[in-house]
């Protein structure tokens, strides 16, 4: 048996071999200016190789190649992997809450003498994503200020106003529990971080913030801790429920109309469309409620910037890429049309003004008015150096204290403590809040 | 080359080619140069990552360099990590949840493996090469693919089971839900897995010379007894070798709760030992740490191994040769 064993792994590691000198012959050198020189672009929106080809037409020396690298979680493991194995690409999407894992891992280059010239085309709010401490590390592509898309035709059914503040929305949800027991105004899932994240931003709460070359973390401050107790009543008295998101199980109860929204950001309606392509029209996108009535500012959800890599052998043709992809208006007009994202820059928002809704929502004709209107009150975000270990520890915490009963502030505060420790063991000066 | 004219001019002279190639030196090199390809192989992608992830086990990174974010750096770390993977009681509940996995899922599978395998030994058996075959076809099924199918057969909007129950007025099974989550999980490896069991032991079954059964007959035993009594006890060999394939296995267990993990809040991020390591070498970005449980968790699976075969090696020894 054990040479058998042995023989197997031979032959794996033989495919392996096989498989390392395909991938080596495909790297490219030559630094010299005058020749094309070849750039590698990991990104996962959808539309990015039309986006690029189109590049590629345009600009015959500074050829890029496109690879598909999946999004989330992965794509950061995987940028993170081949960096230290020293085959980054040149460029890369990444989101903004891991872009500080990424500077601390000393993935990105700081770019800030390529892009001094483009900084004017973005709102201070969206460029402050990628700058720190006054050094740029990537360039904002796509951003995600929160919004709140609900099935209108369901809620106009039940009669339920649509929610302006938190307080309606706990209503809106306890009075379709109440009126279709198997109908749920919305699920929100303990590994939706980044949405909690958002709305305790919203109550006045800093999750991280930095001082000083002091860090202060803050998921257990008064307001998130508010926040935990609302939302905790809520999924007890069934308002909402807290099944994971993009399921099988989800995406069947948005098909058939048992689930009525998606408090998220304004690139959901693109996600929607994509599980849900039966219930376009039926949909409208609504500013995300508030903690106080006649409030507007919202934080961010998602989003992502591209950055240069710091291993890239040619990053200012790099950096010219990045700048004609996110910041140009060339660029903001493919996000906006091949991509369907939502572009950071000034220019990009004010033209999606004058374009279709989404197919998700063809019937409302003031869709980007809304956006417009939502992303033009913002609440910069800082995220900590260590959001994946935050992420992981809450969702496992929060999903623990659903499971047993237990207030869901011993949740945040299980995570603040876990985050405080990481932080300090990894060496950074950091305070409670 | 000059090995090759000594061998023909003593060929020349002894005239018996037997003794001269005992005598031989490159003969004598030959099992060393059909082991290299293997030996090459091994060291290269079994002992130089075994022992960089040792060394990498007393690594951690650490905060270097002003500004408000820094640089991680490596340094030595002595036995930090090993402190840390051992003072952290998830690890312990990993294991936890890892034993109450392996206590349904073994001897299901090895029960089920040994049951099938006596039912297509029996003589008057019909259809047997269906049989063999319809039980070892979800072998051939991938861990993930596999995980996915039940998946969606647990996931009570579409579950076919649920929709039964639900139909005749029981509600759902919470069959992704503790504590029905630990038998939903084990299905899967057994399913997948009683196949492969089934044929390890069929095959040894088969091994068994007739006279044995012809002997039994005589003194009238019938194929219960022939079963229990004369195949059983001597298919124990196949029967330990599944039970550690089997052990090994389950403390490998990864695959199937990472694919039903987005399908259910009641697996966490470190809900096993190795989605433990998975979380901690590429969502958190701790390779050393990773790298210690890494460790632990091979020399413990090494050490579960041992025991078990020591303990079938004195039960076997006690009743056969």
């Amino acid at each position: 048996m054990r040479s058998k064993i042995i023989a197997s792994i031979a032959t794996v590691a033989v495919a392996g071999l096989a498989l390392a000198g395909c991938s080596s012959s495909g790297a490219d050198s030559g630094a010299s200016s005058d020749k094309p020189v070849t750039l590698t672009f990991w990104s996962w929106a959808p539309g990015s190789q039309k986006i690029v080809a189109e590049w590629n037409k345009t600009h015959p020396n500074i050829h890029v190649k496109y690879t598909d690298a999946g999004g989330g979680n992965d794509s950061s493991a995987k940028l993170l992997t081949a960096s230290r194995a020293g085959n980054a690409p040149d460029l890369a999407a990444v989101e903004y809450t891991t872009l500080p894992s990424m500077i601390v891992a000393d993935v990105p280059l700081d770019i800030t003498e390529y892009v001094k010239d483009v900084t004017d085309n973005f709102t201070s709010g969206t460029w402050d994503q990628t700058t720190f401490d006054g050094h740029v590390y990537g360039i904002p592509q796509d951003v995600g200020p929160m919004a709140f898309p609900y099935r209108s035709d369901k809620l106009q059914a039940l009669n339920i106003p649509v929610p302006k503040t938190w307080e309606d929305f706990d209503k809106a949800g306890v009075a379709i529990h109440t009126a279709e027991p198997g109908t749920s105004l919305a699920s929100l899932p303990a590994d939706q971080f980044g949405f909690y994240a958002g709305v305790a931003t919203q109550a006045g709460g800093e999750w991280w913030s930095v001082k000083n070359g002091k860090w202060t973390v803050g998921i257990a401050d008064d307001a998130s801790l508010k926040v935990a107790d609302f939302f905790e009543k809520m999924s007890k008295d069934g308002a909402i429920t807290t099944d994971p998101l993009l399921t099988p199980e989800w995406n069947k109860q948005v098909n058939e109309g048992t689930m009525l929204s998606w408090p998220s950001a304004l690139w959901a309606p693109g996600v929607i469309q994509g599980v849900a392509p039966s219930t376009a029209g039926k949909w409208t996108m609504a500013p995300l409620p508030q903690w106080k009535a006649g409030d507007a500012a919202v934080a961010y959800q998602g989003g992502s910037a591209v950055i240069v890599t710091k291993g890239s052998k040619h990053p200012k043709e790099a950096a010219e890429f990045d700048k004609w992809m996110n910041a140009s208006d060339t660029g903001a007009k493919l996000l906006l049309n091949v991509a369907n994202a939502y572009p950071a820059t000034i220019f990009g928002q004010k033209e999606a003004k004058s374009s279709k809704p989404p197919a998700l929502m063809p019937q409302q004709t003031d869709y980007y008015d809304v956006a417009a209107k939502i992303s033009a009150d913002t609440i910069p975000v800082t995220w900590g150096p260590d959001f994946n270990f935050a992420q992981s520890t809450f969702t496992d915490a929060l999903n623990k204290a659903i499971a047993n009963g237990t207030p869901w502030r011993d949740a945040f505060i299980a995570t603040q403590n876990a985050v405080v420790k990481d932080m300090k063991k990894a060496g950074y000066k950091v305070t409670n809040k | 080359m000059s090995s090759l004219t000594a061998r023909s001019s003593s060929t020349r002279q002894a005239g018996t080619p037997q003794a001269t190639r005992r005598r031989h030196p490159r003969v004598r090199s030959a099992p060393y140069l059909f082991l290299a390809p293997a030996l090459v192989l091994f060291v290269v992608f079994m002992l130089i990552p075994i022992v960089y992830a040792i060394w990498l086990s007393f690594q951690a990174y650490h905060l270097e360099g002003g500004g408000i974010l820094g640089h991680r750096v490596q340094v030595f770390s002595g036995f930090e990590n090993y402190v840390s993977v051992f003072s952290n009681p998830e690890l312990a509940a990993g294991f936890g949840r890892l034993g109450i996995y392996g206590l349904i899922a073994v001897p299901l599978t090895l029960g089920l493996a040994l049951l099938f395998a006596l039912l297509l030994d029996v003589p008057a058996v019909r259809a047997a090469r269906f049989s063999r075959i319809a039980i070892f076809i979800p072998y051939a099924v991938p861990g993930v693919v596999a995980a996915l199918l039940w998946g969606f057969m647990y996931l009570p909007g579409t579950s076919p089971f649920s929709y039964i129950t639900e139909a005749l007025g029981f509600g759902t099974i919470g069959f992704l839900d503790n504590p029905g989550l630990f038998g939903s999980l084990a299905n899967i490896a057994i399913w997948g897995g009683v196949g492969f069991n089934m044929i390890i032991i069929y095959t040894s079954l088969r091994g068994i010379p007739s006279e044995i059964y012809e002997a039994a007959r005589l003194d009238g035993a019938n194929e219960v007894q022939i079963a229990l009594r004369i195949k059983v006890p001597l298919a124990v060999p196949a029967l330990v070798l599944t039970a550690i394939f089997s052990l090994i296995g389950t403390l490998q267990l990864y695959g199937e709760p990472t694919t039903l993990k987005p399908m259910t809040n009641a697996i966490s991020q470190s809900w096993v030992p190795l989605m433990m390591i998975y979380r901690d070498a590429f969502l958190t970005d701790n390779l050393p740490t990773a790298a210690a449980l890494s460790v632990v968790l091979a020399l413990g699976t090494v050490i579960v191994s041992a025991i078990v075969l020591r303990i079938a090696n004195r039960r076997n020894s006690g009743g056969m040769s």
